[in-house]
């Protein structure tokens, strides 16, 4: 089976420009983990996730400092999602994105979330880049899932 | 970029045309060319700093300016493996949770003040760094600062500027602090103890001094804190904030450091009770602690050895010290020291002058190691001079540490401190902001010692 048998071809997306805390509202409306940022031509330029969002709120030397344990929120937490209504979605997102094409096999496409640590993965054609689906980890297993019982 | 490396090329050739012109041999001009295009690379391309050093190697060894065993004994494996042996071991306190447990105590500290709390981060980043190197120590303290001045609502740059002042202070101290102690204390044959008794009272003077400049130059910004401190009550949330599972793995890593830390103090007295070479307990004792380590927790080991040892700074101090060393071994580090001695009169104040002035506005742009690395063969060739040497040393080190604080990008923990305050506070210091407190105290400090180097008979 190849990933546009199993894509969605429906993509919800935001624009660059886009408000991030709006941006975080439709993640959290539409219960996903992560939405593909395209610009005005239909490019793709990144991804805004909630992990991105997470590691901004977070202060970053938190994996340096080693071992310890949060017993409270700190008062930076509260500031910097409220913060989120002044950012932008190109702020926030990630910008190297992993891609994949129509015609790739679905294992491939499992390995290249296996080794990117990548939920949702766009789907761009091979000539014109721009964006025709998206192919979630859920998408992937269900589809092996599925074609296992029918061997 | 391609400017930049036009210079580059055109600086490095053109110090090697020079050099022969003034009457030294092809093989001194190579050396000194090569070494000076390593020193333009940290400058200009930080991030190619290992590639550079490698292709200079290379020239050296092809071009016959010194020989495979003289690079590799010029590399100074003791000193790399000495800071292998460190770095393994500040990995396991990490992981631990030493540091954040010394965060913890920092955000527990009962009825603050702004004096206090200068005072208090001023004297833990100068320690922590002295123990533990001020690459490490920094993260830990910019940590604390940025969140009890989150809690107390105030401006994080004046705290954060005066915990690196006093890191790159402290890393003085001793030869634990900063790469050069270490560098310079296996070179120059000076032991732990020498640093205690001599480096440790001078760094004690520099921060005193250093406090109360500070204290005095952010007086606004320690009067906000205070106002702030009574208008939004005790640390409350601060004090339970974080945690650290007191474990046995904490006590038992607080050990093994502690022991290190003991044997390394004695080591001078334990070699000559066992007549072993000088400095071979010093250099060894890391080795053998977190060789311990890595048998205790085998399963981490790999990690340790892969993630916290520093290899990219590690093999770029080893080839730069190896380029060093081709100044040494061509005699090119005897003429520049011959025309210094020749350019003070030989007189010893003037000389100690020129080596920590020199090395400290060198370190303000450059990295101190690089530096400091090109001066030990200078500093060596003295000896044929019969120079007293020992002030020398002390100057080297001092100004090295030192001239770090006077620009932004002067030492590694300003750069990394600076790196948090952008990410976390959308913060980008401007230089001057910097430049201002960090030229008073670098220039003050370096008088200090100046002045205690050339009237105290004791560094002599």
């Amino acid at each position: 089976m190849k990933v546009k048998e199993v894509m969605s071809k429906d993509i919800v997306s935001i624009k660059p420009d886009d408000n991030a805390r709006e941006a975080l509202e439709l993640l959290m409306k539409m219960e996903i983990s992560g939405l593909p940022v395209i610009d005005e031509k239909g490019k793709l330029v990144g991804m805004f996730t909630e992990k991105d969002i997470l590691k901004n709120t977070l202060p970053s030397y938190i994996e340096k400092v080693g071992k310890f344990v949060y017993e409270e929120n700190p008062k930076s937490i509260r500031r910097k999602l409220q913060h989120l209504s002044h950012m932008k979605v190109a702020q926030l997102m990630r910008k190297d994105v992993v891609t994949t094409t129509e015609d790739t096999t679905l294992c491939e496409v499992a390995r290249i979330m296996l080794m990117e640590k990548a939920r949702r993965i766009p789907v761009v054609d091979k000539i014109t880049k721009l964006v025709v689906g998206i192919i979630a980890r859920g998408d992937v297993l269900k589809a092996l899932a599925k074609e296992a019982e029918i061997g | 970029m391609l400017k930049k490396f036009i210079i580059l090329i055109a600086i490095s050739l053109g110090l090697g045309f020079f050099s022969q012109k003034i009457g030294l041999n092809p093989h001194q001009a190579i050396a000194i060319s090569i070494f000076s295009a390593s020193v333009l690379g940290t400058l200009f391309f930080w991030d190619f700093r290992l590639g550079f050093v490698f292709i200079g190697i290379t020239v050296l060894l092809l071009t016959r300016t010194i020989d495979l065993e003289n690079v590799i004994k010029f590399a100074s494996l003791d000193v790399i493996l000495f800071l292998v042996g460190m770095m393994v071991l500040v990995g396991l306190l990490k992981e631990a949770g030493f540091f954040a447990w010394i965060v913890e105590l920092i955000l527990r500290i009962r009825n603050m003040t702004g004096r206090k709390f200068v005072v208090v981060i001023s004297v833990i980043s100068a320690l922590l760094s002295t123990m533990t190197s001020e690459v490490v120590s920094i993260i830990f303290m910019v940590a604390a600062i940025f969140e009890i001045c989150d809690y107390f609502e105030v401006d994080p740059v004046p705290y954060l500027i005066i915990s690196v002042l006093a890191t790159n202070i402290g890393s003085a101290a001793t030869v634990l602090g900063n790469p050069i102690g270490i560098l310079i204390a296996s070179k120059a044959g000076l032991s732990f103890e020498d640093f205690i008794v001599k480096a440790f009272p001078l760094a004690v003077v520099c921060l005193v001094a250093t406090i109360l400049i500070v204290i005095v130059w952010y007086r606004k910004s320690i009067r906000e804190l205070d106002t702030n401190i009574k208008k939004l009550g005790a640390n409350e949330i601060l004090i339970r904030l974080i945690s650290v599972p007191p474990g046995k793995e904490l006590k038992i890593s607080l050990a093994v450091f502690g022991a290190t830390l003991f044997f390394i103090a004695l080591h001078h007295r334990l070699e000559l009770l066992w007549n072993l070479e000088p400095n071979t307990i010093l250099l060894t004792m890391p080795l053998l602690s977190s060789g311990c380590v890595m048998i205790w927790k085998w399963k981490r080991a790999r990690d340790y050895i892969e993630k916290d040892v520093e290899w990219w700074t590690l093999l770029f101090f080893m080839l730069l010290f190896a380029q060093a060393g081709a100044l040494k071994y061509t005699g090119a580090t005897d003429v520049l020291a011959k025309n210094l001695a020749h350019l003070s009169g030989s007189s010893p104040p003037i000389l100690i002058g020129i080596v920590l002035w020199v090395s400290c506005i060198g370190s303000s742009i450059l990295d101190n190691v690089v530096l400091v690395a090109a001066f030990i063969p200078v500093i060596q060739s003295f000896q044929s001079l019969n120079l007293d040497l020992q002030p020398l040393w002390w100057a080297l080190l001092f100004g090295g540490c030192l001239g770090g604080n006077i620009t932004l990008v002067g030492s590694t923990a300003n750069i990394i401190a600076l790196g948090i305050l952008e990410k976390e506070k959308n913060i980008r210091m401007t230089f001057f902001r910097w430049f201002w407190i960090g030229l008073t105290v670098g220039v003050v400090t370096t008088i200090i010692v100046w002045i205690a180097l050339i009237i105290l008979p004791f560094y002599h």
